[in-house]
């Protein structure tokens, strides 16, 4: 088994891309945390929050302000979210989002052109969408 | 009706449990009538999944309500085309959608293949295992065929599905998810029976390069639709589910470079045998990410149990493959080896470790979620980590493409290479310096995707050009290796979509949320653009408004009249961008607008909108380069009589099949 030169080459090409991973993931890659409604609250720095659309959506001007909750949980924790800018199509009171941004005097400041809202497969008209879970 | 469905579906059960259980003992005992009988059950299961497909479109295409899945996806209103895309619509549907086409791929390879029959013996079972699990879940978790009284109207569809692209993107993705099957079916039935020589690569060829041109041609679908329905601009966004696809197809481009290496030089065995197990499972991980829900997605379809079914499925793959692979490892080593590090085969290895690093950090990027909130806190990894590595991984790669088939088999001496590199090399050097001085350094990415992609179109028009002066004309000599040609002709296709890709990204103007009013414009990359008026449109279930705008700059003058629509409470809005493709660059004006609204929602009355504008040059070469790609993989997947008399000439003289 005499290890040629092509092979050792190879060998070292694989480190080399298993180096830059790891290096890159050390330095940048941890990404950025992703939370509910209920435990975003004490969080520090921009976060990723991902959440249900309850309550009204107060419109001025290009900013809403709206309560979100986690999903699927009976859990009552409720956060406001301000946001300026457009927003998708699907965005609407029970839709599912995923925000960017961070905390500021209690509600989430949210990072126009951020949020996306989940694309159901089911259309259930909100009054019998609890008949479908 | 729907009793007939299931007991198709139950019937079908069967024979894939007899092709299993069966097929597994005849191959393992050497009966030979009993592996043809669970041979014929596997293809007999074929048109019982077809009576039940039919069924359920029968059903569909007549509102029968009384079948649940019907009422829940679709409602009397439905134009009947979208009524019958709800087969795929839905979890129920998507799942026989995958039994049908499983079996279809199934019934088809066995039976071309017939003649191979000590390895057939075992892929029978290999394809019985994977359709019991599929049936499984439709008999008795997840049933399309489950009736209740008829409501008087269905729920309907989601308005963004209704929508000609999901007629073609959902059964495109699945013909493609589901193609790896047939290649890994053979390549486990090769190592259950001891025969790994390239015998089921030979026979899979073409299966895999059909189900990752489907793969392919159904993500390019997906990207046009995202870009031109949903508004946003963009048209890939490193989400889950779009990773999901890229994975595979990723893992399978890597698979069909090196199975050349074993057919040719009889290298890379236990390579090429993870590669295709990686193929077929990463093609079930999408499976189980679009359906568990499990990681966050725009498209996290719905969450339900079967998630937790697939991972059970997932897993046991992964272990059967591990297990298998780590059992026949004696007889998968090989003689030969590498020569030199200047060799077709080098390139060839360096273009695999690429593709499955990119696939690798692509996955890690999906899990990282998951594996994150397992040591404590969910985070994730957004674009600039995915851009890190598609540029890391992805522009080497790029360059091997004008590399390799330059590069003599074995070892190619240096001096020769210097002459045959001379005019890419030249090409890409005067490309590289244009370029730079155009300032297109303001990105090096897209700067070097831009010189690298000069080099390959250089190395391809040389081998064609060389290539066609031996055989006296490009048809004859296409026609020579088709596969080899379809190939090249596929490298200027993804040459086409990286040029596209940077030019649109790298090179991108943005201008968002301006606020206009009539009369008013704003500039853009060259263009003008003046808010002429805005008017109201009414549709047969929705009201809204376009705002008219001329463009003028570029030597062009246009007209854009973007807007949205309002489907009315419960649907919401849907913004209707409006796009212009310039002829002279290639590249789009893409425009979106809301308008300016008072205190109770409705638009101001001086017409004031929110304009958002993106230039994106050169973005049309990524759909023209998805025309190319059809071309050149259908070009590589012709039927050639040639080969077939070649590999027949090649199978005679090698040892006589024993009889099973």
């Amino acid at each position: 088994m005499g290890a040629s030169p092509a092979r050792l080459v190879i060998a070292l090409s694989v480190a080399a891309a298993l180096a830059i991973f790891v290096v890159y993931t050390a330095l940048a890659g941890a990404g950025v945390a992703q939370l509910t409604p209920s435990t975003v609250s004490a969080a520090k720095g921009s976060v990723i929050l991902v959440g249900q659309v309850v309550g009204p959506i107060h419109v001025s001007g290009d900013t809403r302000r709206f309560a979100v909750k986690d999903i699927r949980s009976a859990n009552t924790d409720r956060v406001y979210v301000d946001y300026r800018g457009s927003v998708p199509d699907l965005f609407k009171r029970g839709a599912e989002i995923s925000v960017g941004g961070r905390m500021r005097h209690g509600s989430f400041a949210a990072t126009p052109g951020s949020l996306v809202t989940k694309c159901p497969d089911h259309y259930a008209p909100a009054k019998s969408s609890s008949q479908n879970a | 009706m729907a009793a007939l469905g299931r007991a198709a579906l139950l019937l079908a059960f069967g024979l894939f449990a007899y092709a299993l259980i069966a097929g597994s003992y005849a191959a393992w005992r050497k009966r030979r009538r009993l592996a043809l009988s669970a041979q014929n059950a596997l293809i007999a299961a074929f048109p019982a999944t077809l009576v039940a497909s039919a069924i359920l479109l029968v059903a569909l295409g007549r509102h029968d309500f009384t079948f649940a899945y019907v009422a829940e996806h679709t409602s009397r209103n439905l134009p009947l085309g979208y009524t019958l895309s709800a087969f795929w619509g839905g979890q129920e549907g998507s799942l026989l959608l995958w039994l049908v086409i499983l079996t279809g791929y199934a019934a088809l390879a066995v039976w071309l293949n017939r003649r191979q029959r000590e390895l057939i013996a075992w892929t029978v079972p290999v394809f019985g295992l994977i359709a019991v699990f599929f049936s499984f879940m439709l008999c008795f978790v997840s049933s399309p065929f489950h009736q209740q009284v008829a409501p008087a109207d269905g729920k309907g569809m989601v308005p963004s599905l209704q929508n000609p692209y999901m007629l073609a993107h959902p059964p495109m993705l699945y013909l493609g998810y589901v193609g790896l099957s047939v290649p890994f079916a053979f390549a486990m039935g090769a190592l259950l029976s001891g025969r790994t020589d390239e015998r089921w690569i030979v026979a899979t060829r073409r299966w895999t390069l059909a189900a990752w041109t489907f793969l392919g041609v159904g993500q390019l679908l997906g990207a046009h639709w995202a870009y031109t329905e949903i508004g946003w601009g963009g048209y890939y966004a490193w989400d889950p589910v779009e990773n999901a696809a890229l994975m595979p197809w990723l893992a399978a481009t890597a698979f069909l470079h090196s199975v050349m290496i074993q057919e040719k030089r009889g290298m890379l065995k236990v390579w090429n045998m993870v590669l295709v197990a990686l193929a077929f499972n990463l093609s079930v991980f999408g499976t189980f990410l679009t359906r568990s829900g499990v990681i966050n997605s725009v498209h996290s379809f719905s969450q339900s149990p079967i998630g937790a079914w697939i991972l059970g499925f997932l897993i046991f793959t992964v272990a059967f493959s591990v297990v298998l692979i780590r059992w026949r490892l004696p007889l998968l080593r090989t003689k030969t080896r590498l020569e030199s590090l200047v060799s077709r085969e080098a390139t060839f290895v360096y273009n695999n470790l690429l593709l499955v690093a990119l696939a690798l950090t692509i996955l890690w990027g999906v899990l990282w979620p998951v594996l994150s909130q397992a040591v404590g806190q969910t985070r994730s990894l957004s674009k600039p980590y995915y851009d890190f590595f598609l540029h890391t991984f992805g522009l080497p790669l790029i360059l091997l493409m004008g590399i390799g088939p330059l590069v003599a088999w074995r070892k190619a001496s240096v001096r020769s290479l210097g002459k045959t590199f001379l005019i890419p090399f030249g090409v890409a050097v005067v490309t590289g310096g244009v370029l730079l001085g155009l300032g297109f350094d303001s990105s090096w990415a897209g700067l070097l995707a831009y010189t690298f992609s000069a080099f390959v179109v250089a190395s391809i028009v040389l081998e064609f050009v060389r290539g066609r002066a031996a055989a006296g004309g490009i048809r004859r000599l296409v026609s020579r290796n088709r596969r080899r040609y379809g190939g090249y002709i596929v490298h200027a296709a993804v040459v086409l979509l990286a040029i596209g890709i940077a030019g649109s990204s790298a090179y991108q103007t943005i201008r968002e949320n301006t606020q206009l009013r009539p009369g008013q414009s704003m500039e853009i990359a060259g263009y003008t653009a003046t808010y002429r008026t805005i008017a109201d449109v009414k549709g047969a279930d929705y009201t809204g408004f376009r705002s008219v705008l001329t463009v003028t700059g570029h030597g062009e003058g246009f007209t854009v009249d973007p807007g949205t629509n309002y489907y009315g409470p419960v649907v919401g809005s849907s913004t209707e961008a409006s796009i212009y493709h310039d002829p002279r660059t290639l590249g789009d004006f893409f425009a979106t607008a809301s308008c300016v609204t008072t205190a109770s929602g409705a638009c101001r009355a001086d017409g004031a909108i929110d304009l958002t504008l993106l230039v994106k040059p050169l973005i049309n070469l990524i759909w023209v380069g998805g025309f190319v790609f059809v071309f050149g993989a259908l070009v590589a997947m012709w039927p050639d009589a040639v080969e077939q008399r070649r590999l027949a000439a090649r199978y005679a003289a090698g040892a006589a099949p024993a009889g099973i």
